[in-house]
């Protein structure tokens, strides 16, 4: 029987009758992730729908200058409301999505034919709060524009395909799957996080912990090597975050079933064989992840210090979605081989259903395993400094 | 057999270079306890991990049963029995565990690990506990399940540092008991210790060190030849200098 597994075991065991340790890992963060992104998603989707077609409560101001305009807004699910006082900061405060201010000459330039003005009042700081309204508005006054224009051009005898030289329409190539919503973005990130540095817990427990515990000097007076040793610690804390991973990627897809359906104009479920699919993409980043923390963990003096490493830590997944999110680039090849980027596309990939062909797996995978033997390499040599165990 | 030759050692702190282990020399025989015996910060502990091989000396050589540590550490390890200062055990394991653990760790067959830790377990007295887990063990039961597992792979040499620190009267007097055992099968026992009244219970050879360094070395009898007290223990303030950390 090899050293490393025995040393695997034992970390396992150990892990394992860690009560708090278990239940945060194995229940905790896989019940939190997929409520967390569910409940944001089911809401989501819930507020877009009522604000694509419920009633719309739209303040205008000066309604009475344009009587037809406002009537036409009742018959389109608008109900018209009193303006407030102060119309720019009652939009800044939030308290109005859009507000429509119909000029005093309105009805003088209707009757003359110039162009009457009619404007808008949002903020377009908020997009993701006010977008959805501001389109409908600007749609509704669109569309009055086009029928009142194409009733004028019959009036004076004039074919309305004139006025209409562009016909411009509309072909979305989305797949359902490919057109996911925000929730779903974070999916990446949140699998990438916890891949990382989920087992974090036990691979701080199991060096600083152990050197803490004064338990680290008799394991190296053993003959094993101290590669065997830091290599049975590391696949420990990979299989804890493999396990843990699992049990959330399988508690996500219970999630999502839960979500009512018609709630939902997309596929948000992930399919059986993409779960492995994910889990493999993301096996580079648990080994690259329990070497990282384990190395660390030799290195800090303590546990607290071990611990303060870890924000540094959590910033490095985060790097190519914030990378993604400034420059939505389209996947380039070299992308595949950079840690984090590389997994955040494929993961991405994988829920929108894309094909992955076997060269990228082999360029992301690949690169993925040779970062890990550098950081195992580093590790390993820093196991073996003097003052690792003789700090008494 | 464990000889050590002209053994060095030093450390920087802080800018100055302190000389933990200066010219250490000594041999420790089978069948024999050889006690080391020095006040706090005398260079014990470092002289023993630098035969654990936790330590690279700086200088000299050490020989365990005839082996470098430098060359062969694996090797070394094997035949090597150690507990160090650092007593630590794995608190959600048994005592039972803690002990499979190490041997397999040195690689025996868990039938071997059985027989060997039952005779551990009568030896010192642990059947009350062995299969309790060890948070909120007795500092007593602590150190009986570090020996124990420091002991699993039956190896010839042992080597204890501090092993009665913090023990009460009764663990001390059967662990005393244990190494006698020890040498009785024929082992080669050394350990440490800063209490000289240990050392004169039960070594046939003393090794005294201070500041690093070894100031005197043989049998009792040899000490208080060589210093002309009769009382040891005015034979060890003679050598060492001082009174300074030996009655503890």
């Amino acid at each position: 029987m090899s050293a490393w597994w025995t040393v695997l075991r034992k970390e396992l065991l150990d892990a394992f009758r860690d009560r708090r340790m278990v239940i945060v890992a194995l229940v905790v963060m896989p019940l939190a992730v997929p409520l967390i992104l569910a409940g944001m998603s089911s809401v989501g989707s819930k507020r877009q729908e009522e604000k694509r077609e419920g009633t719309l409560e739209l303040p205008v101001i000066g309604a009475g200058h344009a009587s037809n305009l406002v009537g036409w807004l009742g018959t389109n699910d608008v109900r018209v409301v009193a303006p407030p006082a102060d119309p720019d900061s009652a939009v800044r405060r939030q308290e109005y999505e859009v507000i429509v201010r119909i000029d005093a000459r309105f009805g003088e330039d209707w009757r003359a034919g110039r162009p009457a003005r009619v404007e808008l009042i949002f903020d377009s700081s908020r997009p993701l709060q006010s977008g959805t309204t501001i389109a409908r508005v600007r749609g509704l006054l669109a569309a009055y524009d086009r029928q009142v224009g194409t009733l004028r051009l019959i009036a004076r005898g004039v074919h309305p395909a004139v006025a209409q030289p562009l016909q411009v329409a509309d072909r979305d190539v989305a797949t359902p799957e490919s057109r996911f919503d925000l929730a779903q973005q974070m999916l990446p990130y949140l699998m990438l996080l916890l891949a990382f540095i989920g087992g974090m817990q036990l691979a701080i427990d199991a060096t600083a912990g152990e050197r803490e515990r004064q338990s680290l000097e008799p394991l190296l007076a053993t003959p094993v090597s101290r590669e065997a040793i830091i290599s049975g610690k590391i696949l420990a804390t990979a299989t804890f975050t493999l396990l843990s991973l699992l049990v959330t990627l399988v508690m996500y897809r219970v999630a999502f079933a839960l979500v009512p359906a018609e709630r939902m104009d997309t596929s948000l479920a992930v399919p059986l064989d993409a779960l492995a699919r994910l889990l493999l993409v993301v096996l580079p980043v648990v080994l690259l992840g329990a070497t990282l923390l384990t190395a660390l963990a030799a290195f800090a003096r303590s546990h607290r210090e071990a611990q303060g490493y870890l924000p540094l830590l959590i910033f490095l997944p985060m790097l190519p979605t914030m990378y993604l999110m400034v420059a939505p680039v389209k996947t380039q090849a070299w992308m595949l081989a950079v840690p984090f980027l590389g997994q955040n596309q494929l993961i991405l990939r994988i829920l929108r259903n894309e094909p992955i062909s076997a060269v990228e797996w082999a360029t992301n995978l690949g690169a993925g395993f040779v970062v890990f033997a550098i950081v195992w390499w580093l590790a390993a040599k820093l196991y073996h400094r003097e003052h690792l165990a003789a700090s008494g | 057999m464990i000889e050590v030759r002209g053994l060095r050692k030093s450390f920087a702190a802080r800018g100055a270079e302190i000389r933990a282990v200066d010219d250490v020399s000594f041999v420790a025989r089978d069948g024999e306890i050889t006690g080391l015996l020095g006040p706090n910060g005398a260079g014990k502990t470092t002289t023993l991990r630098m035969l654990y091989t936790l330590m690279k000396p700086d200088d000299g050589r050490v020989l365990v049963d005839g082996l470098d540590p430098c060359e062969q550490p694996g090797e070394v390890r094997r035949r090597l029995g150690v507990l160090p200062d650092a007593r630590g055990v794995y608190k959600r394991l048994t005592a039972r565990e803690n002990i499979a653990y190490f041997g397999r760790l040195h690689g025996i067959d868990d039938a071997v690990i059985e027989s060997r830790m039952a005779s551990l377990v009568a030896a010192l007295g642990m059947q009350d506990f062995i299969d309790r887990r060890t948070e909120g063990f007795s500092q007593g039961q602590r150190t009986k399940t570090a020996i124990a597992r420091a002991l699993v792979h039956d190896p010839r040499n042992v080597l204890l540092d501090e092993p009665t620190n913090g023990l009460d009267v009764m663990t001390t007097r059967s662990l005393r008991q244990f190494l006698r055992q020890l040498r009785a099968e024929g082992r080669c026992v050394l350990f440490s210790s800063h209490i000289m009244q240990e050392v004169a219970a039960l070594c046939d050879r003393i090794v005294v060190i201070a500041r690093g360094r070894v100031v005197a070395q043989g049998t009792p009898d040899e000490l208080r030849r060589q210093t002309g007290h009769q009382n040891l223990e005015d034979a060890f303030v003679q050598v060492i200098g001082s009174e300074e950390g030996l009655f503890a």
